[in-house]
């Protein structure tokens, strides 16, 4: 039984083996160059969010500013003004990209993620009701957050529970969310004119001066969130098969799937409360990820720098395109988007869908 | 010593159903080591149920499943995966997987967060790989081969988790006749390693050619359970298919073959 008297264990194909002492863990080669990759770029979109903008302080000089070097200018455009924005926008992408994973394995559907099974438009339409209401900085963000928990345990609940296969729940999500733009809508409408403008940001959104308890408690989640999505991600890859075949492989099956949704509802709803619905990057991100990385493996990590990239870019574009007029974060990723979603439908071959 | 006595996989009074509907009975079968056991029986008698039943996957509503005396259902799921594999009908993978990741996903009950590679896991993959007859085609994806490829690379999957119990559910709906031959030749070479191999099948020629072990399922009850010489009878067909037909032995093999004849009026 020991690994000495089998001194020729050769890894799988495409995997590395790592060996400490009896313990063994495989490397899946591609995805790690991958995860490599989306890091290698999410360097250079954090350099350029934070040199690019109305007062420009150059790629070389931005880095060492974030850390209190350089020109004084410079530090305080850094540290003050775009560093928040630089730490939200990270944030907010990284979550949409582990939620939209989750939720894309989770329902056997690349076209699922927390927009389409009616998280944004919960989110949405809670923070609207509750600027229109009582307009206070802080809570828009947490009813956002009740918006995205309600909406998904509308769509769950309508949809069956959590032994529910993939597609119901996500037509019974799309459902969800046509009812809840529409309360969106109606309170826009009715609202007066002042108080729909102050909703604005979040029927779209946007990253600019958002409130920083959200921020902080966006990435106390993520720093929870993220690790563990990795654990039940491992367990996830078994789930991309028809259900009686993970039970027979010994995963429990609905402990599983709950708890992938609940951590895809949880980032969701967070990052939604901070910047408001950013359509599509939940859709995207992951969709990347799997690109980069090969059908192996569910690319949690690689979801989430994929967001963090996606999220910088526009957001950094949306400031500088039309500038001085600044284009929200949320229409940049819909621009973006769309046609990257009609691309993606016609130029893969036809995916089995459940 | 009758195949109950040393039986690894049984079922005491199992009672299988959706909501109130019973699917299966009260049901008691004891299913050999050691030897290939053909479920037949006409659509919607629960064959399938009963298969699911049998691997933990369907929560008996009476009676218990018993693997080497102890109930499936107080066992954790991957311990019983350790012990029964599945195939169930029309399985299908996420694109872009290999042969050899779908068989590596066999392994899956046996590894851990800090055991993810084993020397066993090792030969059980090849030995399945070689075994299935799917060792050349071990890199390529799983759309691009046939469907009788594919489902032995399936067979590979169920058969590298090295479980003693191996149940499928009609592993050859969909192959032609040699692709049939085949997989059947391979579950015979199972069931002589010594795994209790259990098989749902459509197809009574086959049945009753390959089968050590026949189960007669009509209703949720069986209503025969021997070797396929002793049980298969034109009493037995006109009960379950509602078929008049005479039973011919197979010149070659000796086993009965069925003739249908017509419907019963």
């Amino acid at each position: 039984m020991t690994t000495s008297t089998h001194p020729t264990l050769r890894p799988p194909a495409g995997t590395r083996l790592l060996r400490l002492g009896s313990r063994t863990i495989l490397i899946p080669v591609r995805a790690t160059v991958g995860a490599a990759l989306l890091a290698a770029l999410l360097v250079f979109a954090v350099t350029a969010a934070l040199a690019v903008g109305a007062a420009s302080v150059g790629p070389l000089r931005s880095l060492p500013a974030l850390f209190g070097s350089g020109d004084a200018t410079d530090v305080l455009v850094v540290q003050r003004l775009r560093l928040p924005r630089l730490q939200a926008g990270l944030l907010v992408g990284a979550a949409l990209g582990v939620s939209g994973c989750l939720m894309q394995t989770l329902a056997r559907n690349r076209l699922a993620t927390p927009g389409t099974v009616g998280i944004d438009d919960g989110a949405t339409a809670f923070a609207v009701a509750s600027v229109v209401g009582v307009s206070t900085s802080l809570l828009p963000s947490g009813m956002a957050l009740v918006g995205a928990a309600t909406a998904a345990a509308l769509a769950l609940g309508l949809a069956g529970g959590a032994g529910t296969s993939g597609y119901r729940f996500v037509v019974v999500g799309l459902g969800v969310g046509a009812v809840l733009g529409a309360v969106t809508n109606l309170l826009l409408v009715r609202a007066p004119i002042d108080a729909a403008n102050a909703a604005f940001p979040w029927a779209v959104g946007s990253l600019n001066a958002r409130p920083a308890l959200p921020i902080t408690l966006l990435g106390i989640g993520l720093a929870a969130c993220l690790p563990l999505s990795v654990l039940v991600g491992r367990r996830l890859a078994a789930l991309r098969f028809p259900d009686t075949v993970a039970a027979g492989l010994g995963v429990r099956v609905r402990a599983v799937r709950l708890a992938a949704l609940a951590l895809a509802v949880v980032c969701a709803g967070l990052a939604v409360a901070v910047g408001g619905p950013l359509g599509l990057v939940a859709l995207v991100a992951p969709e990347a990820a799997r690109r980069v990385c090969g059908p192996r493996g569910v690319p949690i990590l690689s979801s989430a720098l994929a967001g963090a990239v996606l999220v910088l870019l526009a957001d950094t574009a949306g400031r500088t395109i039309a500038a001085p007029v600044e284009v929200p974060v949320g229409l940049v990723t819909s621009i973006v988007g769309g046609p990257y979603l009609v691309w993606l439908l016609l130029s893969s071959r036809p995916r089995r869908l459940p | 010593m009758t195949p109950s006595d040393i039986a690894v996989l049984r079922a005491d009074d199992l009672t299988l159903g959706y909501d109130r509907a019973v699917v299966v009975d009260a049901l008691r079968l004891a299913l050999p080591p050691g030897r290939l056991t053909a479920i037949v029986g006409p659509n919607g008698c629960g064959k399938s149920t009963l298969l699911a039943g049998l691997s933990r996957l369907h929560r008996p509503s009476g009676g218990a499943v018993l693997l080497d005396g102890r109930a499936l259902a107080r066992m954790s799921a991957r311990e019983a995966a350790r012990s029964i594999g599945l195939l169930p009908q029309t399985a299908q993978a996420p694109d872009g997987l290999t042969v050899a990741d779908l068989v590596r996903f066999g392994r899956l009950p046996h590894q851990g967060l800090l055991r993810q590679w084993s020397p066993q896991d090792q030969n059980a993959v090849d030995r399945a790989l070689a075994a299935a007859d799917v060792t050349a085609l071990a890199d390529r994806p799983l759309e691009t081969l046939s469907g009788g490829q594919r489902q032995r690379a399936w067979i590979a999957m169920a058969v590298a988790q090295d479980t003693p119990v191996l149940l499928l559910d009609e592993p050859t709906a969909a192959l032609d006749l040699g692709h049939q031959l085949e997989v059947f030749e391979l579950l015979r070479e199972l069931a002589a390693a010594g795994r209790t191999v259990v098989v749902v099948v459509h197809d009574l020629t086959a049945a009753c050619r390959y089968a050590d072990h026949l189960v007669a399922l009509h209703t949720g009850r069986v209503v025969a359970e021997g070797s396929p010489q002793e049980v298969v009878t034109p009493e037995l067909v006109r009960r379950l298919y509602g078929v008049e037909s005479v039973v011919v032995r197979d010149p070659a093999a000796g086993c009965p073959v069925v003739v249908p004849l017509r419907l019963v009026s």
